[in-house]
């Protein structure tokens, strides 16, 4: 099985159109692959796929604390045990003489729990999201939901992977993209572990590249190969010559420049309401399919 | 928040999005400097600690920098009795006992203490063990006008994954600051990260795009900020003209639509290369100063 993430460090960059396009160009040659959308908190490669659901799995959360107003003396000893600022005295404390939580700041320890003497705090299990199966034109394909505010999202990309990795083998695939989630955190650590290559995707601005930089940083960590894709070449002269500079003196492989085309940036939105009926010809077209032919042959030289 | 109070005439906007690459960024830092410019000293907290790049664009002078640190419990093993209460009170499987050792996971404890408390022997202690840092100074006044803007940028180190403790980290420095105006540059996604920068602000602004990921990514930081009662406004960034799905769902879901900057080369190229639209886009300057306005009616109409 050979595993490729997109990733970036900077959101917005294309990782998902470049996923879907190359994955679309990849089955439209006959080769079939199995998808992971791995940024579980805004999935996008489902839309770009027009993704059909098959089956679903509840994704199990933690729990948060909750207080039992009535048995409540408010003594505020919750509060001294809890470290993430979720206690506090209940906003008409001097007439309830009750604490109340902020469910949004609590991080499910239950530190609160053993410091009650009252028995007025319990701890409530919640569902922190689904992990679903779907069918797209290139292949199955795997894709995550999580609650919003939860804070499980690394643990539910490992999840979505797993549940990738049952499709495929299933179905004897022996090639899966990921698209990954922005950032060098949690998520970001959780697509890329275990991958056989890293295709970082970056736009020619300062951001762009100062989040590369970062995630080269951290797939080396991992001892995973990065090759850089530039895309919207064209933004700035200036931006695209440092970049490429960089690239060349951090000893990356620069596998793709896709300048700014209307045609190609218009895609994402056709793909998502299935209006794509040819591939548009031009320059942006052009370096996709490079890039398409690059991984694709990258398999092939690995054996 | 429980237990804290409203500071009187102060005003924290955090500007988030879901989807990466929308311009929140662009936003946070025109719309600080334009505050500036109007006499609200400014403090704008770079809370995308993944990848931070706020600093970009508004470098600081002579900035300060702390570490971030946590407390890792370390066992004590001539103490340690292996009764296992650690283990059992540990809500996130941080602590094992492998090979007649108790174990601790660094990644996926969460600081909390509770293992510490239950451990009756006193076989475990905490130490500090950093995961980021935090960097904030003073803008040139030149740039921002006497009433200026601190920016202070949480960092997550590399291969860490305590984003949320960074952003606090990053949000508790702005409060010791305690300028006038708080602008919170929040992490895409909607997960802790994103709860963590957003939370307690007076006004969140959801910068998007109309594309149809745009949407989809908006819908979901919409209902997050919905559901933590946060007061929120939209911005159409790379706006085409025209009525797109973006409008109808402002006006279906009565969100006021507090700015939009058009699709325009300029805007990108003058991004790209680290500078502010306000001062080098011939609009810029009445683009941001009507999205001051826009927030701060936002603001008060709420209030």
């Amino acid at each position: 099985m050979q595993r490729i993430v997109f990733a970036s460090g900077k959101g917005g960059t294309g990782k998902t159109t470049l996923t879907a396009l190359t994955a679309r160009l990849l089955a439209d040659g006959g080769e079939h692959l199995a998808l992971a959308d791995c940024d579980v908190e805004a999935a996008n490669l489902p839309i770009a796929l027009r993704a059909e659901v098959v089956s679903s799995e509840p994704f199990a959360g933690g729990s948060k604390a909750v207080i039992d107003a009535e048995a409540c003396r408010g003594c505020g000893a919750c509060a001294l045990a809890c470290r993430f600022g979720a206690l506090g005295p209940s906003a008409d404390y001097f007439r309830a003489q009750t604490y109340e939580l902020d469910p949004w700041a609590c991080e499910g320890c239950a530190a609160c729990v053993s410091a009650c003497r009252y028995g007025a705090i319990t701890m409530v299990a919640s569902q922190a999201g689904e992990v679903m199966a779907a069918e797209t034109a290139p292949g199955p394909m795997a894709f995550g939901r999580l609650a919003p505010g939860e804070d499980l999202s690394g643990k539910l990309v490992t999840e979505v992977r797993r549940k990738t990795d049952e499709l495929a083998e299933a179905r004897g695939i022996e090639r899966m993209w990921i698209d990954g989630p922005p950032g060098v955190g949690c998520p970001a650590i959780a697509a890329i572990t275990g991958t056989d290559l890293v295709v970082g995707v970056t736009e020619p601005t300062l951001s762009g590249e100062h989040d590369l930089m970062r995630l080269v940083t951290l797939a080396r960590r991992f001892k995973i190969p990065v090759a850089v894709v530039l895309n919207k070449a064209d933004l700035s002269e200036s931006g695209a010559r440092r970049l490429r500079e960089r690239i060349a003196a951090e000893g990356l492989e620069l596998i793709g420049e896709i300048p700014y085309d209307p045609a190609v940036a218009v895609m994402p939105g056709l793909l998502a309401r299935g209006e794509l009926t040819a591939y548009p010809e031009g320059p942006g077209m052009d370096a996709i399919r490079s890039i398409a032919a690059w991984l694709a042959e990258r398999r092939s030289a690995r054996g | 928040m429980p237990g804290s109070t409203p500071h009187i005439g102060r005003l924290t906007v955090a500007v988030a999005s879901g989807k990466g690459g929308t311009g929140k960024t662009l936003v946070a830092t025109n719309l600080a400097v334009a505050a500036a410019r109007a006499g609200s000293p400014a403090a704008l907290v770079d809370c995308d600690a993944d990848a931070p790049n706020d600093a970009l664009f508004l470098a600081p002078e002579a900035p300060q920098v702390s570490a971030v640190d946590v407390p890792l419990p370390v066992v004590d093993e001539s103490a340690c009795t292996l009764c296992g209460a650690c283990r059992t009170q540990c809500a996130y499987g941080a602590i094992r006992i492998l090979g007649g050792r108790v174990i601790v996971f660094p990644e996926m404890c969460h600081n909390c203490g509770a293992c510490v408390k239950v451990c009756r022997p006193g076989a475990l202690r905490e130490q500090p063990r950093r995961v980021g840092e935090v960097e904030w100074g003073r803008v040139s006044g030149e740039i921002t006008g006497p009433a200026g803007v601190d920016v202070i940028t949480g960092r997550l180190d590399i291969g860490e994954v305590k984003t949320p403790t960074v952003i606090r980290a990053a949000r508790k420095r702005a409060e010791i600051l305690g300028r006038t105006l708080t602008v919170l540059d929040s992490p895409p996604g909607v997960a802790c990260a994103a709860v963590a920068a957003m939370r307690g602000a007076d006004v969140l602004v959801l910068v998007t795009e109309p594309t149809p990921f745009g949407l989809h990514d908006l819908e979901l930081a919409a209902g997050l900020g919905r559901e933590m009662g946060i007061p929120l406004g939209i911005v159409i960034n790379r706006d085409t003209g025209g009525s797109s799905d973006v409008d109808e769902f402002a006006v279906r879901e009565g969100i006021p639509l507090l700015a939009r900057i058009p699709f325009d080369r300029r805007v990108a190229e003058v991004y790209a290369g680290g500078g502010l639209v306000i001062d080098e886009h011939p609009e810029g300057g009445r683009w941001f100063e009507a999205l001051w306005d826009a927030v701060r009616a936002l603001a008060e109409g709420e209030a």
